[in-house]
């Protein structure tokens, strides 16, 4: 790559049209009839012109950008990542977590802490799990490691509070149990690709 | 053994030894081959042939095959890696895709190989059998599901621990189908085939183990399916911190890991969670993997404490301590007896150290000749005076590694038989004596070992008035050649067969007595036992105990030791009895009684300096502080805190007192001043082992040589002998001193130690009377013991059993039940 | 001209007058700022305020709580005096130049009411002869606001904004008075009354059919002599933070945004009266809601216009109005002088 292509990499097609940008008069006759030449053209009346039809638009077209916000909300992106919410299995409703640990392992502001243990069931219990938020960055490194699907990035994004605590024990971001019905299977990082089933070879049984 | 030669791995030309395996030469330089089951100390197991190589255009098995001068091996060729990934599929057939919840995810060893050999897809199938989960012991888990049957547990259990309490066992899985045997690899269906038949069971037939429960099993297994009970889920293996540290139980020193890890999600505060170790060549025993929250936690500096503390050092008259304290804390009292005069008692440190020096002036140097790690190279081993299960399990894995590699033998003199160690191997032979009579134990070693030529007069004679003629009738296997004429079935023609038939005949054979060995407990055929024994056995070691240290003729016995060394090939080690024994007693000049105001530390006395959180001014334990041990092995070898201390140190009070240093390690390189020890920096010590398994931890201590002493042997008085109900001062396994019993995973109790039918005798609880004091105790059955001598463990200082006991490891009691 | 009709004016009814013009405009002012909030957000598309009072409507009340509870802050080294004094002038003379308009029709306050009955209020609280000139006159001194706050704020950005005070000063004036110099040729008085009589004739007779151009070099100069977009130099917060009012805050502060808007109000209404026939009935629309419309409009105008255009540069003011403004003013008087001899 020559040095001329290398800096014109990004640029495309290069089909830009060029302001046309008149030289300045040096005359004072040139400098007058400049001024009346803009003057002439209308284009001071083009822009109250484009001024005057936004407000008609947003007065009487319904066209207004304003969201009142906290009375109105902008339905979110699925991929929008804010406070985690903990999934449940739809099935049992147990939560979906197997303390795996990966999240708290790949978690890059190191704010995700677990409490493992053997329970009486012999499976892996996870006896405390928490997020500290006042360090979380909303990577989405934990939802998109989660190898159950368990912990997504949920649409609570306003997250101010008196306490920190509040969003941080996994009681709190855990789904409720009667509201299992509503539970949604996250979209965004760390989902199942749309062509998962293409990308996975299948393992012979022999039962 | 130690011919260099030369062989070629993939085209580049390699050093190594001749007769070693190409896996480890090729390890030792660190050229990767896969391997799976094989364990560096153990015999090779041949259970995963991942470790496939081709040498000289012939497949081999590179931890089996030998490395031959101008060998060339091809790690991988396209034939090996369609073994290998055949290899590994299979051990992925039935797997539990757990690895999420897993301990050992992150360090599983069939994850690593699953992802190094590119497993993505699985060719093979066949319905999976149920396993279930087992608890074998206190300390075991074993999740059958999860074993991929490599065999290292087992291999390390027989090879290594000499406990051989676990084997493979019938799985009930299905037959392989037919059509696997043509379309498989040949290597991979072999490994399939035994690994569809096999689970690991416990060897005794039971559910459980009766084991020591060293928790070695639980380190070489590659997957999640042996760990520990209380482990069990609790971290994932990235999480833990490892902080390389020397083990603070017995004299051996092993170097471990203490892995540590915040408490819980509301308590920041680090916390062990485990030991680990570099299993391929260290091998840990229970206490040291499983006694690792011995610290001692302290809020912070308690001034007054403090003050009071150094105000009782200066009334002080005595110090009192023992040997579980670092070099430098050794050096510090040594130098509070240098500035102020102060006594020093420690009890296991002077015995040791008298012997050691008594031994020293009759052998011309200060420290015993060997060292574990090279004992286990020669293949005739003795042991002295010591309860090798008990008292250093190390030196008994040595012992058992020596059975199991070398192809050798053992000699155990001991009063109280050990089932472990007579069933090490079919030529150990167990001495059991009186006690007392190690005098005469050494002088059979002597006899049967040493060059006669290079004996005093009086000593050659001695000996040979021993020696007895006698006869007695023996019956014999004779091979008779028979001949019969035998007719072929299938082509009815007759012909003669000449066959060999054994007989059996009787006759008077003349014979040697040794008197020695008799009064030692051996056999009328020990003689000739011996002498199969002693078949092709080139090089020889004796490790000698604790036995001997506390012994009424501890000096003489000394300078048999130092005889034995100086006429023999025999490689002598000593056990010192406690952590650092062997420290403590080159360091301090002791003495032998306290006297007036006794300050205490981890040991009685009137104001108690103790790291275990009941004395008068708290000390960090050993994971929280950072010093150097020596260990049997003559190493200095450095320690690191696992843990913060947030209080006083023995450092600090030196400050109050005007001879400290500015850190407790500024005192490391001060050792220099004592004999034997070298000016190094304490952060400039290593702790590790290369590749090659090469120990590189601290430095050895130096031995210095002078004129050998003059006083000869004295004969033995068999007078000494005890008799009648006997009580032997012995700590039950996995228990050494206060922190191990401080420990939540180790489970041996304080109490008398007996037999099983002595055990039985005795009852729950007995009263045992030391002739001066009266103490009483619950009685645990020991199963491998056997005998009536009972063991009463030492391991609590606060109940001052070396007191009761005096100069003798053995002691005549009177029993009762209560 | 029959203005005898009207009753004599006595100094309760001028003294009444002026209380009210003072009120009611000051009040128009605060509405102002809320109008101009509203009607650029609208072009924004924007809502605009909209939480204080039912669509905001109450912003005005909210924002003076808060201009007269605001700490009055006077800078360490400022000139006190004339520190605290410059916003007065800006805000005295604004209202002083509305005197001399006529902003509400006259009345007679009805008999029943005690002490203040029968008093007659006049239109305009001071029917001045030369009306106009004193409007632009005293519209003209209030520019010393601006020139004196930005120079007794010991500030930097106070300086320059005095500077670009006296540049406006120095450009727009000239304008203004050339170009209002052609209608009162026509018009032979200074009386904006004469002024509304002479377009008395429906819309054909207004007088910015005759004087197109007088009208926008009235216009131009009026945005200048009033800060606004597209020659709101003073206080350009991209250039100099804010001007001459970088250091004023609470009522100081708010009394230039009161003197500002009453001057946008007296420009509209000079406007309206001026060029675009005054408070005559127009069809069947009433006088007096004719004119509200006009100013309303020229009003509106000042906003669309903050909306639409960017802002120029000082030096191209001073260009504009010298160069290009000041001759097309003379060239009109000249030219209206001949047609008025033709």
């Amino acid at each position: 790559m020559s040095l001329e292509e290398f800096k014109n990499r990004n640029i495309g097609k290069q089909n830009y049209v060029k302001l046309d940008l008149e030289h300045t008069p040096q005359t004072p006759l040139g400098r007058f009839s400049r001024v009346v030449r803009r003057t002439l053209k209308g284009e001071l009346f083009v822009g109250l012109y484009v001024t005057l039809r936004e407000m008609i638009n947003a007065l009487f077209r319904g066209e207004m950008h304003t969201v009142k916000y906290p009375l109105e909300k902008l339905p979110i992106s699925p991929r929008y990542r804010a406070i985690h919410d903990m999934l449940r299995l739809l099935e049992s409703g147990h939560y979906r977590c197997i303390g795996c640990g990966l999240c708290e392992k790949i978690c890059i502001s190191n704010c995700i802490r677990m409490d493992t243990r053997y329970d009486e069931n012999q499976r892996k219990e996870v006896s405390e799990y928490t997020i500290n938020f006042g360090r979380c960055i909303f990577c989405g490194y934990c939802a998109e490691v989660c190898p159950e699907l368990a912990i997504v990035h949920g649409g609570r994004y306003e997250t101010a509070s008196e306490q920190r605590a509040s969003f941080s024990i996994f009681e709190d971001m855990l789904t409720p149990v009667d509201a299992l019905k509503q539970q949604k299977e996250y979209d965004g990082f760390g989902a199942v690709s749309p062509n998962a089933d293409e990308n996975i070879k299948k393992t012979p049984l022999a039962y | 053994m130690s011919n260099e030669i030369t062989i070629k791995i993939d085209g580049i030309e390699y050093k190594t030894k001749e007769g070693e395996y190409i896996l480890n030469a090729a390890r030792a330089n660190n050229v990767f081959i896969p391997a799976i089951c094989y364990l560096t100390r153990c015999s090779p197991t041949l259970a995963c042939r991942i470790c496939l190589v081709e040498a000289d255009g012939k497949r081999v098995y590179a931890c089996n095959a030998k490395a031959k001068e101008g060998m060339e091996i091809t790690t991988s060729t396209p034939d090996i890696l369609e073994e290998r990934r055949a290899i590994m599929e299979v051990y992925d057939v039935n797997h539990p895709l757990q690895c999420g919840v897993c301990d050992q995810s992150g360090e599983c060893e069939l994850q690593n190989y699953t992802l190094e050999i590119g497993v993505d897809s699985q060719s093979y199938a066949i319905p999976d059998t149920k396993r279930e989960t087992k608890d074998w012991s206190s300390v075991l888990h074993y999740d059958a599901g999860l074993c991929i049957v490599c065999e290292r547990c087992v291999t390390v259990c027989k090879d290594m621990i000499g406990d051989a309490a676990i084997k493979t066992g019938p799985r009930g899985g299905e037959a392989l189908p037919k059509e696997y045997k043509e379309s498989m690899p040949k290597d991979a269906y072999a490994m399939w085939n035994k690994l569809q038949k096999s689970i690991i069971v416990p060897s005794n037939g039971s559910e459980f183990t009766n084991c020591s429960d060293c928790g070695e099993c639980t380190a070489v297994c590659p997957v999640g399916a042996l760990v520990s009970r209380d482990f069990i889920y609790k971290s994932n293996a990235w999480e833990l911190e490892q902080i390389p540290a020397t083990c603070a139980h017995c004299s051996n020193g092993c170097q471990i890991f203490y892995e540590v890890k915040h408490t819980s999600i509301t308590d920041p505060t680090p916390k062990i969670y485990r030991v680990t170790n570099e299993w391929n060549y260290v091998s840990l025993c229970g206490s040291g993997r499983f006694a690792y929250d011995f610290e001692n936690r302290v809020e912070g500096k308690d001034a007054e404490a403090f003050a009071r503390a150094v105000e009782a050092l200066q009334k002080a008259d005595t110090i009192r301590f023992n040997s579980v304290i670092t070099n430098e804390e050794a050096l510090m009292l040594q130098t509070l007896k240098e500035k102020f005069g102060k006594k020093l008692v420690n009890n296991d440190a002077y015995a040791f150290g008298k012997f050691l020096s008594t031994y020293g002036k009759a052998a011309g140097k200060m420290l015993y000749g060997s060292d574990l790690k090279s004992i286990t190279s020669s293949d005739f081993v003795i042991s002295v005076g010591a309860a090798l299960r008990n008292d250093n399990p190390n030196a008994r894995y040595a012992f058992n590694n020596i059975q199991k590699m070398n192809k050798g033998a053992g000699l155990y003199f001991h009063p109280v038989a050990d089932t472990v160690i007579s069933d090490l191997g079919k030529n150990v032979m167990s001495m059991i004596h009186k006690p007392g009579l190690e005098e005469a134990a050494l002088y059979l070693v002597l006899d049967l070992f040493s060059d006669k030529e290079k004996l005093p007069e009086a000593t050659r004679s001695y000996l040979e008035s021993f020696h007895k003629k006698g006869t007695r009738t023996v019956t014999e296997k004779v091979m008779e050649e028979v001949t019969e004429t035998v007719v072929d079935e299938a082509t009815g023609e007759s012909k003669e067969v000449t066959k060999k038939v054994p007989k059996s005949v009787s006759k008077e054979v003349e014979f040697e007595i040794n008197e020695l060995a008799s009064m030692l407990g051996g056999s009328d055929d020990f003689a000739d036992a011996f002498e199969k024994m002693m078949a092709k056995k080139e090089s020889f070691s004796l490790i000698v105990g604790e036995d001997l240290y506390f012994h009424p003729k501890a000096e003489n016995l000394a300078r048999l030791v130092a005889l034995i060394e100086s006429t023999s090939a025999i490689n002598i080690v000593m056990i010192p009895p406690k952590t650092n024994s062997l420290g403590v007693a080159l360091i301090c000049d002791l003495d032998d009684a306290a006297e007036g105001y006794t300050v205490g530390y981890n040991e009685n006395g009137d104001f108690r300096l103790s790291a275990l959180g009941n004395g008068d001014l708290d000390m960090p334990a050993l994971n929280q502080q950072e010093g150097t041990l020596t260990n049997i092995n003559k190493l200095v070898v450095p320690t690191n805190a696992a843990l913060g201390y947030n209080g006083y140190v023995l450092n600090d009070l030196m400050n109050a007192l005007g001879c400290g240093e500015e850190l407790t390690v500024a005192w490391t390189p001060k050792l220099a001043s004592k004999r034997g020890f070298e000016a190094h920096c304490f952060d400039d010590l290593p702790n590790g082992y290369t590749n090659s398994g090469a120990e590189q931890r601290g430095y050895a201590l130096v031995d210095l040589h002078r004129r050998a002493g003059e006083e000869g042997v004295e004969e033995f008085d068999g007078s000494i002998a005890l008799e009648g109900e006997i009580a032997y001062r012995c700590n039950p396994q996995r228990q050494f001193n206060d922190f191990t019993d401080k420990s939540h995973e180790i489970f041996e109790a304080f109490a008398l130690y007996a037999s099983s039918t002595k055990a039985e005798e005795l009852g729950a609880k007995v009263e045992v009377d030391f002739g001066s004091e009266r103490r009483v105790f619950d009685v645990v059955a020991d199963e491998r013991m056997e005998g009536n001598i009972v063991k009463v463990p030492d391991f609590r200082s606060a109940d001052d059993i070396y007191g009761l006991f005096g100069e003798n490891r053995f002691k005549n009691v009177t029993i009762r039940k209560v | 001209m029959e203005v005898t009709v009207l009753p004599e004016v006595t100094w309760l009814g001028v003294v009444i007058k002026a209380v009210i013009i003072l009120a009611i405009i000051s009040a128009i002012a605060g509405f102002g700022t809320y109008l101009e909030r509203k009607v650029l957000a609208f072009m924004q598309r924007r809502l605009g305020p909209m939480h204080v009072g039912p669509y905001g409507l109450l912003q005005i009340l909210a924002d003076g709580i808060k201009l007269f509870t605001k700490e009055d802050i006077v800078p360490q080294n400022a000139n006190k005096l004339i520190f605290q004094v410059a916003p007065a002038i800006t805000a005295a003379t604004a209202f002083i130049a509305l005197s001399a308009v006529p902003v509400f029709p006259d009345f007679t306050i009805p008999e029943f009411i005690p002490l203040l009955g029968g008093t007659f209020v006049p239109s305009m609280a001071a029917d001045l002869n030369i009306g106009v000139l004193f409007i632009l006159g005293m519209m003209a001194a209030g520019l010393y606001g601006p020139l004196l706050a930005g120079m007794a704020q010991a500030n930097k950005w106070g300086i320059l904004g005095s500077a670009r005070t006296a540049i406006q000063f120095l450009s727009y004036e000239v304008v203004t008075g050339l170009s209002i110099l052609a209608p009162i040729m026509l018009v032979g008085s200074l009386s904006l009354i004469e002024f509304n009589d002479y377009q008395a004739g429906g819309i054909g007779s207004w007088m910015m059919w005759q004087q197109p151009v007088a009208l926008i070099l009235f216009l131009i100069a009026g945005f200048a002599e009033t800060n606004r977009t597209p020659f709101d130099l003073l206080e350009h917060e991209a250039e100099v933070v804010s001007g001459y009012a970088t250091e004023y805050s609470g009522m100081r502060w708010g009394m230039f945004f009161i003197g500002e808007y009453a001057n946008m109000i007296t420009i509209s209404v000079l406007a309206a009266v001026i060029f675009a026939g005054g408070y005559n009935d127009l069809g069947f629309l009433a006088g007096w809601f004719v004119i509200i419309l006009k100013i309303a409009f020229f009003f509106f105008l000042m906003l669309w216009v903050r909306a639409a255009w960017p802002h120029v540069r000082p030096d191209q003011l001073m260009w504009l109005c010298w160069k290009v403004l000041m001759p097309i003013a003379v060239i009109n008087v000249v030219i209206t002088g001949f047609v008025m001899m033709a």
